[in-house]
């Protein structure tokens, strides 16, 4: 045999390793051990939710667009997403109309001291329901669930009833009351977190407090709570977001004086035209719909910026808590 | 008996009272305010459904109308019937869109990927703001239709193939998907979490044994998720429930204030609403019970 040709195959024969290892290593970084290893995946995970998340956040861009633009532009149908010239005309409009200072006053203070209740309160009700001995207890839990089931619409009038004859119309007592009894805004959800997290711990621990000695009250509020710092984390921001946004309920019951942020932005158009007042059919003209959005990111801004520091501890937090359990 | 026995009967009672009581205590709160603010107002809410509620200075004046209100919901309202079914309509597709969607971006989500964190929070912004007023007011102003239905001139599609009568649903959710979707950021988290559960010591051994991911998802992912779907459609009802577009509510309200129908007849309309519901509730409930237990008998 001609050495030239046995050359030429080991040279064949060496490449062809050669690239085929290259292809192997090409392969595996591509497409990955793995579903989501790969580069490949990697990428479409990135495009799609990139995607998805441009659709998701669309209505949010739309809201700080039309927020920055002045009257021009907002009549003019060319200027679609970035306004010519930024103004904050809109944004000063809203501080005005909505009496902002006032307004995030009363909507902080019953966001935050009606969650600091649910949060004590549902806790109690929840551990109960998971760990002590309750009468009926099979029974209870259904009405827990019960009574988040039933929409606020259908029990509205009585208690507007209620809460009138009690004279608590229009002051914070109309949230903090039921808050404090256990009957806030979607406690049931809340109690129910709170009997999955306690029935999910050892039951060792309670143990080991009662042979030493502690009674139920020290062995909940010296472990057990501080032990669900995490759920405790899940239900009050949940609770605070839902109280900052709540609107049917204020809309009943806060009518005048002490209004929460939502009702105010209800209230903006009369503010802004009060010619217009009562006239329904009236045709949302641009400029106060700038201002209505201006308001509307001024609402969600606070909270929003809370999520954003919270944001990491929230999201462990629903892992840990075995709410899904 | 010996009074020994006697003795340690009592107090084993009194061991078992005692207990009770640290538990009814814990629960006291929450009895008292389940007493005051649900029971007092569902009990008079049914009572004022059977009559004809009118205000009058100093109180309401009752006028005893059996089942009357119910009756007329049915057959002379012309809007409440057809609203009802419309609603249920809506909600019968947006429910498997919002839990599909979940489940989707949940499944992506959970893959390992640098920035995860940021996409997480991303998906879950809008539970802060998807509840309330400024929803309301980004509806009213149409922000929240996809771009590509009136690009690709979707109506006339989905009137050829679902025909006209459903066309009109199909297309009043489309209209307002995403905001629909906005609705999925609890269950995108109960989803995630769910998928903790799962031990990843069963995908490593379903790999070594030579299955796809794609097997994988169908025959581990996907049967381990059941309980979290059903949590899911369900806390997706109650939501839903309390949609603040939803038009059965609307009319319910408009009804409370008017003079010829009354709180009465609103409060009929609103349990006739609640035991639809419920009753849905009930079905799904019963459908995953099915589902589960015939899985189990399986294995």
């Amino acid at each position: 045999m001609n050495p030239a040709t046995i050359l030429e195959k080991v040279k064949v024969q060496i490449l062809g390793l050669l690239w085929n290892r290259k292809s192997q290593k090409v392969k595996m970084i591509v497409l990955g051990r793995n579903l989501s290893d790969g580069l490949l995946a990697k990428l479409i995970i990135y495009a799609l939710l990139s995607i998805v998340a441009y659709l998701y956040l669309q209505p949010l861009l739309y809201m700080v667009s039309t927020m920055l633009k002045n009257s021009v532009d907002l009549n003019d149908p060319t200027v679609k997403w970035i306004p010519r010239v930024v103004t904050w005309e809109n944004m000063t409009k809203a501080l005005k109309g909505m009496q902002y200072p006032e307004a995030i006053k009363n909507t902080a203070l019953i966001a935050l001291a009606c969650s600091a209740f649910q949060v004590i309160i549902c806790a109690m009700t929840g551990y109960a329901l998971a760990r002590l001995n309750v009468p009926f207890k099979g029974l209870i839990t259904g009405l827990v669930i019960l009574t988040f089931l039933i929409p606020p619409q259908v029990i509205i009038i009585p208690l507007y009833v209620i809460y009138s004859k009690l004279h608590l119309l229009n002051t914070i007592y109309v949230f903090l009351i039921p808050a404090v009894f256990g009957q806030g805004l979607k406690a049931g959800l809340f109690i129910l977190i709170f009997r999955q997290f306690f029935r999910a711990q050892p039951i060792s621990l309670e143990e080991a407090a009662k042979l030493d000695g502690a009674s139920t009250a020290r062995l909940f509020f010296g472990i057990m709570l501080p032990l669900a710092r995490s759920a405790c984390l899940v239900v009050f921001l949940f609770s605070f977001i839902w109280y900052w946004n709540m609107y049917y309920e204020p809309s009943v019951f806060l009518a005048k004086g002490f209004t929460p942020l939502s009702i105010r932005l209800d209230n903006l158009e009369n503010v802004l035209n009060p010619s217009l007042l009562g006239n329904t059919h009236f045709i949302t003209d641009p400029v106060t719909e700038a201002t209505k959005m201006a308001a509307a990111f001024m609402i969600i801004l606070p909270p929003i910026v809370v999520f954003m520091f919270l944001q990491r501890w929230f999201v462990t937090g629903i892992e840990r808590t075995g709410i899904v359990e | 008996m010996t009074t020994q026995t006697k003795q340690r009967r009592k107090q084993a009672l009194l061991h078992r009272t005692g207990s009770y009581g640290k538990g009814l205590l814990f629960m006291l709160p929450w009895l008292i305010g389940f007493c005051a603010f649900v029971v007092i107002p569902i009990g008079w809410s049914i009572f004022m459904s059977f009559n004809k509620v009118k205000i009058v200075p100093g109180g309401f004046k009752y006028e005893w109308l059996g089942l009357q209100n119910f009756r007329d919901a049915f057959l002379k309202d012309n809007n409440f019937p057809v609203d009802l079914i419309t609603y249920f309509q809506e909600m019968l597709l947006m429910v498997p869109i919002i839990v599909i969607f979940a489940l989707m971006i949940s499944l992506m989500l959970n893959q390992r990927f640098p920035g995860r964190f940021i996409y997480r929070a991303l998906f879950f912004l809008p539970v802060i703001f998807a509840t309330g007023q400024v929803l309301s007011e980004l509806f009213v102003q149409g922000a929240g239709e996809v771009p590509f239905i009136q690009q690709y001139n979707l109506e006339t599609i989905v009137d050829q193939y679902v025909g006209p009568e459903l066309a009109k649903t199909v297309m009043n959710v489309l209209e307002k998907v995403i905001l629909i979707l906005w609705y999925s950021g609890v269950q995108i988290l109960i989803f995630i979490a769910g998928f903790q559960t799962i031990s990843p010591t069963i995908y490593e051994a379903v790999r070594i044994d030579g299955a796809s991911p794609w097997d994988s998802f169908w025959k581990i992912t996907l049967p381990a998720s059941i309980p979290f779907i059903s949590l899911n459609v369900l806390y997706t009802i109650i939501d839903l429930f309390t949609f603040p577009q939803n038009p059965i509510l609307k009319y319910i309200k408009e009804n409370m204030i008017k003079v010829d129908t009354g709180y009465g007849y609103a409060s009929a309309m609103a349990w006739i609403y609640f035991g639809f519901i419920f009753i849905l509730i009930a079905v799904v409930l019963w459908l995953f019970e099915r589902t589960m237990r015939t899985r189990r008998g399986r294995s």
